[in-house]
């Protein structure tokens, strides 16, 4: 095939007209905002998209919010399939709707065939939306095609002849697209209309607002589609803001919503118009999807190079790869890489490939991954679908709105996981498509950017829906019996034990065996069994069998939250133990009366931060003398376990659901576990204290930590302990995405300072610990670090000096290995991972000191300064 | 089942009475001018007075001077060494009451000082050091022979200058604002207070009565002395020190209520006590002198006492990273200042950040983000221990930067409900009339502080025991070159000495208060090349 990219880029001038290539400089400053995403391969209704939007409304600020739909069903849009994959979808956003007449009689009518011409339903009254301020544009649809005559003429005048029909028909399109913004939005003072979407089998919508908005404005509630991705913006310059700004924007065939901020955009715009590829909303967002766009559409680059020029493997990443890659990748980073956006970024990508009949979800972050983002997958064997978030709470919402209509979902992914842009090992990116499964239905695959699948090794047995018996008929009574006996003696581990026989159950047992728990709890003594043995199966690996782990956690969720709702409130009759707190009922809250130990906190509709949030609650109770606390049914609230002050020893708080940002932050003898995966900067500044993750924990774990005690189940993601000093004693038995202790200036561990055990470890599908492929995937270990050390479980030496930056590796001592046992069995009794398995590798026990790896600072004689420190002058 | 949550709003109000967030007593300091002179036997002057072998020690030169150079004091057989950095020069001898004419033996001798000469740069000239540790000492203004309005640089402040001083309006500058000056002492005082919290939320409101507070300098970079001087002087002035991201040390508590909690990107000694303690917390996201650079404390200085402070190892480098690790979007930037105002739900939050072209984005975010102040820092900035290369040549200057974010803010309809602080190279009184004139509210003092301290502008801060005075030092000998109560009088009198010119300059404007000057650009020129800067300002 020809290639006639050059051609194509050299006559794009002439849709300039007189505007010409000049240069702009970037008009809006967009650090923030929230994004998400799903695909799911069966076509979901629009008001899924509107729950993550809300959980995400503290990412933007109500000024703008866009929404974008791939893989439509052709009956919404009313016309037939052939006519939905062939023909474009043409949306234009009229701001001024008098100019509809004149736009469609000079960009619409001499140029296309138009199979359907129809305006976007919406309420009457765009004030009826609370907080709505500004009125949404009239949206007008056209889905046509390029009139076959226009389509040779415009061949012949640009010398496109040659060229794939289809190819020509979609660079007419995106050029008259950009006439008509020209005409209407990017050249005029006032704005009155401009191009949402001109793809295929893509529609956008954008307003002053927020994301969800669009959804009630434009009444897309039950308006089914395969993809949906949405924006919350947090534009900060300008007062009057027009809906163009917002995101997503469009190449051809994909939308793209973005969060981060670039500090190359001018260096990006220049490569742009070197390439004739003007801006016209002058943002980071329009020229990411403008370099998408180029690479896909017109370079033709497979998804894999286009995916490595926006974000470069590099470093140890580039050194892994195969030679043959090596030297590709070299090329499109020798070519490209002043176009690769430079900055912290993230960007959700939803495309049609409608000659293939195939729907795309991507995620792609920068290669030092500096924005949050979280991935998630889920499977039922009937339904799959796939997530992407900058929260793992808005996973959570979506998938939780999702299950409570419709019975084939679960509220709980069966995977969680975080990436790093340019990464090698885990491949950076990672893309859903939805294509045909050859039974007339559609399926759902996730691959990363080299195409290698993601796949569950899940269980698909669902414990699930409620048994159908719904009593205790059922229930032997051996169980009953055994249930009740060790509650009574405040056996928990037992519980736990007689529960880890789940594989062997019946689907239902599960469901019948956590009631029995909930409903035997009726002293203070059985409701801390209870709250401890239910956890434990929360919390815990272990194997299920057959049997789906995301729905075991969701029938103990549900049992926890029973559980913790049969506290009664303040105004209640005192029931011994505990006390609930709601939303309706916060003000009631009282010092703790006779024999109540525990303060329970029903998060349900507590803002995520501010005067009224829950984490200040704690706080109220904790003056009031409240010691024990458990916050349930969190929905990504914030700063949990922040603000209690110095020397809070005996204080002691749980928190169950998706617990949000800065929890454990400034924590000072107080000891905090997280049921589930842990959010972003989560103990910052920690001081002292106990934390524990039954879960991963997101972006700059412990960043300027002093000290504490810190277990981890999962994984860190990017940054933990940055800049950490003093005595901070952290045990990960996953691994970090990279950059883990940079700058450390802990003391030296064996003289009471700090260190980080990285165990490298993970569970398979059925609950059984596995060494990762590697147990530190980044290229950058202990950075820049002057103290403290890292205890690494490398038993095949695979992390190496090339890794460090500042650091030097050696071999476990003596001291060393006395040092980290204690923290070692600690952690085996926190989350059952057994210091006997740690140490056995390939089936062998082995001696610490061939299983675990040490890396502590070398002190450089540049950074002493002049004189040589003397230690005994004071 | 005592306490309710209507008790606890109760404690709260009654809490609300008092002016702080400390539980710890709290000490007073009086705003009282006293002399401080200075603290080495040998003063530096900007001349010098010889006196010659044939001297006779006749005392007439003691009698004929009235600037306190000479002294025969009674008793005495000799006429004591010339106090000679009192002399105001060739001024006094135009009048022909001098010293040198009187001499009946022609033993006296009036040079210009070599040390004099050497000292300061261009932009802290030798007159503008001199100037300083006049008004440091005596707490009024310098006498006429000191250039204590302008540098030498050629360029930011100093090609800026009030029109009524360059239009004729001014006859006699050497009056100005002394008390003899008929404009110093008519009418009532015009007002030099400053609100910092125009949010109209539910936080206190803070008034500080001078439009000046001091900048962050953190224990490690000065020593103990130099933070409980500058504290101390802005406790008498009702006014706020910052910690800088050292942390905060004890003896800093008995002025709670007057300091700021300085969150940098380090996270150095930065406990939830040390926000919770204090009625303003300020994030240093960068600074003007070396944005882009973070920074950096070489194991040296990192003393044991500093080590404990910041949690840290003696002897080893600590580094403060540029950017924060857990802030790289204005959406990360509100959850931050979010989580600051959980941990104290009564401080004011100031986001301190350098002046890059786009600083007028960076000052609207940084407003819906939620911060009451926003300080500018700028790039003229910065001790010994900012990268030469960095300092004037990364950031924008802070009187582009000022006009800019006012005029953004205003345009915003945002200007009234937020603070606007500008730093970076304010060195004089003029300078930060000059800078609220372009639009900021107050100024953020540094380095004016450390020469008001005896700072002669060495740049040695960041090397091994660092400063040979004492004031950026953490060696205890170094410390006690400089005796606290010292060095707070030097401050409380530098303040006083600029209050008085503010006040003068208002009075010449006709303007009641400080705050009625915010923005008044119309009241400034500017001088191009064509003018000699040093002519107009003689």
């Amino acid at each position: 095939m020809k290639d006639f990219s050059k051609q194509l880029l050299e006559t794009r001038l002439r849709a300039y007209g007189a505007g010409g290539l000049s240069s702009f400089s970037k008009s809006a400053e967009e650090g923030g905002c929230g994004v998400t995403g799903f695909a799911c391969n069966i076509p979901l209704a629009g008001r899924f998209i509107y729950e993550p939007s809300i959980q995400m409304q503290n990412r933007g600020n109500g000024k703008g919010g866009g929404i974008a739909a791939v893989g439509l069903t052709c009956e919404q849009i009313g016309v037939s399939r052939d006519v939905l994959d062939s023909h474009y979808l043409y949306q234009i956003a009229l701001l001024d709707p008098d100019c509809h007449a004149e736009l469609e009689r000079q960009y619409i009518l001499p140029y296309f065939e138009v199979a359907l011409s129809t305006r976007q339903p919406h309420i009457d009254e765009y004030r009826d939306i609370p907080g709505l301020e500004v009125r949404p544009p009239d949206v007008h649809r056209y889905v046509a095609r390029v009139k076959r005559d226009v389509l040779e003429s415009f061949a012949q005048e640009n010398g496109l002849e040659k060229m794939d029909s289809r190819d020509l028909e979609d660079e007419f399109v995106w050029r008259n697209s950009f006439r008509l913004n020209e005409a209407y939005y990017a050249s005029l003072g006032e704005k009155r209309a401009f191009v949402l979407s001109h793809g295929r089998d893509l529609l956008v919508f954008k307003i002053v607002g927020y994301a969800e908005q669009n959804v009630q404005y434009y009444q897309l509630q039950d308006f089914k589609a395969h993809g949906w991705i949405a924006h919350q913006r947090y534009p900060t310059k300008g007062r009057v803001w027009h809906p163009g700004g917002a995101h997503p924007f469009v190449g051809l065939n994909e939308a793209l919503v973005h969060n981060g901020d670039f500090a190359n955009y001018h260096s990006v715009g220049e490569y742009l118009r070197q390439r004739n590829i003007r801006q016209q909303f002058l943002t980071d967002t329009e020229v990411s999807v403008q370099l998408f766009d180029l690479w896909d559409r017109v370079y033709k680059y497979p998804l894999e190079y286009i995916i490595e020029a926006l974000a470069p493997t590099t470093e140890m990443d580039f050194d892994l790869l195969p030679p043959e890659k090596k030297e590709t990748y070299r090329q499109i980073q020798a070519t490209h890489i002043h176009a690769s956006p430079d900055g912290p970024w993230f960007f959700i990508i939803a495309r049609s490939k409608p000659d293939e009949r195939k729907v795309q979800l991507l995620g792609i972050t920068d290669t030092s991954m500096l924005r949050p983002q979280v991935f998630a997958l889920s499977d039922n064997g009937e339904v799959q679908i796939g997530l992407i978030c900058s929260e793992k709470q808005a996973i959570d919402a979506t998938l939780r709105s999702l299950a409570a209509e419709d019975l084939r979902f679960c509220p709980v992914a069966d995977r969680y996981w975080n990436a790093r842009g340019g990464s090698h090992t885990d491949g950076g990116a990672f893309i859903f498509t939805i294509e045909s499964n050859g039974n007339g239905g559609k399926k759902l695959t996730c691959t990363d950017k080299f195409g290698r699948p993601v796949t569950l090794d899940a269980g698909t047995v669902r414990c699930d829906p409620a048994p159908e018996d719904g009593g205790n008929e059922k229930v032997p009574n051996a169980m009953k019996e055994l249930v009740s006996g060790h509650l009574d003696q405040g056996e928990a581990g037992e519980l736990f034990d007689h529960a880890c026989g789940l594989h062997c159950w019946d689907a239902a047992d599960l469901g019948r065996f956590c009631r029995l728990v909930v409903e035997g709890a009726r002293d203070a003594g059985s409701r801390r069994t209870a709250i401890a043995a239910l956890t434990m199966l929360h919390d815990r690996r272990y194997y299920t069998g057959e049997k789906r782990r995301a729905s075991v956690i969701r029938v103990v969720e549900d049992a926890l939250e029973k559980l913790f709702d049969s506290a009664p409130l303040f105004e209640e009759p005192q029931s011994g133990y505990w006390r609930r707190l709601t939303w309706s009922s916060r003000e009631r809250i009282a010092a703790p009366g006779k024999g109540e130990e525990a303060l329970i906190i029903d998060a349900r509709g507590f803002p995520p931060e501010g005067d009224d949030c829950d984490a200040l609650l704690i706080r109220k109770g904790y003056e009031l003398g409240w010691r024990k606390f458990v916050c349930y049914r969190l929905r990504g609230q914030r700063f949990h376990g922040a603000g209690l002050g110095e020397r809070t020893d005996g204080v002691r708080i749980d928190l169950y659901g998706s617990d949000g940002d800065y929890a454990a932050s400034g924590m000072d003898g107080l000891e905090i576990h997280i049921h589930g995966n842990a959010q972003d900067q989560v103990a910052q500044i920690a001081n002292r204290g106990k934390l524990v993750i039954y879960g991963d924990v997101g972006q700059t774990f412990m960043y300027g930590a002093k000290g504490g005690e810190v277990f981890v189940l999962g994984n860190a993601a990017g940054r933990p302990l940055i800049n950490a000093v003093g005595r901070p004693r952290v045990v990960i038995n996953g691994t970090s995405l990279d950059f883990l202790a940079e700058s450390f200036m802990a003391g030296d561990p064996l003289a009471d300072g700090g260190f980080v055990i990285l165990n490298g470890m993970e569970f398979d599908g059925r609950g059984r610990l596995i060494p990762q492929p590697v147990p530190y995937p980044g290229s950058n270990l202990f950075s820049l670090a002057s103290g403290g050390a890292i205890y690494m479980r490398d038993p095949h030496q695979q992390v190496v000096k090339g890794q460090l930056n500042g650091g030097v590796l050696s071999s476990l001592t003596e001291a060393d290995w006395n040092l980290i046992r204690p923290y070692l069995e600690e952690n085996e009794r926190l989350f059952g991972i057994r210091v006997q398995d740690l140490l056995t590798v390939g089936g062998q026990s082995r001696p610490p000191q061939e299983v675990y790896r040490k890396v502590s600072a070398v002190k450089l004689s540049v950074l002493a300064g002049g004189a040589p420190v003397e230690e005994d002058d004071y | 089942m005592t306490t309710t949550i209507a008790d606890l709003k109760r404690q709260n109000n009654e809490r609300y009475q008092r002016p702080g967030n400390s539980d710890y007593p709290q000490e007073t300091v009086e705003r009282i001018v006293r002399p401080a002179p200075d603290r080495y036997r040998n003063a530096i002057g900007k001349f010098k007075v010889d006196r010659l072998a044939n001297c006779i020690a006749c005392g007439r030169c003691a009698e004929v001077c009235s600037y306190g150079v000479h002294a025969k004091p009674e008793g005495y057989k000799y006429t004591i060494r010339p106090q000679d950095y009192r002399c105001i020069g060739p001024a006094c001898l135009e009048t022909g009451q001098d010293c040198v004419s009187q001499c009946p033996v022609h033993a006296l001798r009036v040079r210009l000082n070599p040390n004099a000469e050497c000292l300061g740069d261009p932009r802290w000239s030798s007159d503008l050091v001199l100037a300083t540790w006049h008004m440091a000492e005596t707490g009024h203004r310098p006498p006429a022979h000191l250039e204590y309005r302008l540098g030498e640089s050629g360029g930011g402040f100093d090609r800026i200058r009030f029109k009524f001083e360059v239009d004729g309006s001014e006859p006699d500058r050497a009056l100005a604002d002394k008390p003899e000056d008929p404009a110093s002492n008519s009418g009532p005082e015009a007002d030099t207070g400053l609100e910092l919290n125009r949010r109209g939320d539910n936080r206190p409101r803070i008034r500080i009565d001078i439009p000046v507070y001091g900048g962050g300098m953190s224990f490690g970079s000065v020593s103990i002395h130099t933070i409980l001087a500058k504290a101390r002087a802005m406790t008498a002035w009702n006014s706020f020190t910052c910690t800088g991201e050292g942390g905060y040390p004890d003896r800093l508590k008995p002025y709670d209520d007057h300091v700021i909690t300085q969150v940098a990107t380090g996270l150095f000694g930065v406990r939830e006590e040390t926000i919770r303690r204090v009625r303003i917390v300020e994030f240093k996201y960068a600074q003007g002198a070396k944005p882009g650079l973070g920074g950096h404390l070489l194991g040296d200085k990192n003393t044991p006492d500093v080590a404990q402070m910041r949690g840290a190892v003696a002897g080893n480098a600590l580094f403060s990273p540029f950017p924060f690790h857990s802030v790289y979007s204005v959406e990360d930037h509100k959850k931050h200042l979010d989580w600051i105002k959980e941990v104290n739900p009564r401080c004011l939050v100031s986001v301190k950040v350098s002046t890059p072209t786009d600083v007028d984005m960076v000052a609207v975010g940084s407003f819906y983000a939620g911060a009451h102040i926003i300080h500018l820092d700028g790039s003229y900035g910065g001790t010994g221990a900012a990268p030469d290369i960095a300092k004037k040549n990364i950031a924008m200057p802070i009187e582009y930067a000022v006009p800019k974010v006012h005029k953004f803010l205003s345009a915003e309809s945002i200007r009234e409900k937020v603070t606007l602080i500008a730093s970076g190279g304010i060195r004089t009184a003029y300078d930060a009339l000059k800078a609220i004139a372009l639009g900021a509210d107050g100024v953020v003092i540094g380095t004016t502080e450390m020469i008001a301290l005896g700072c002669v502008r060495c740049s040695t801060c960041e090397s091994g025991r660092g400063c040979p005075r004492g004031i950026a030092s953490t060696d205890p000998e170094m410390v006690a070159l400089m005796p606290l109560d010292w060095a707070t009088q030097r401050l409380i009198n530098l303040q006083n000495a600029w209050r008085e010119q503010m006040i003068y300059v208002l009075k010449k404007l006709g303007l009641p208060s400080i705050q009625s000057l915010r923005g008044r650009t119309d009241f400034l020129c500017y001088m191009d090349d064509s003018i000699n800067t040093k002519d107009v300002a003689k």
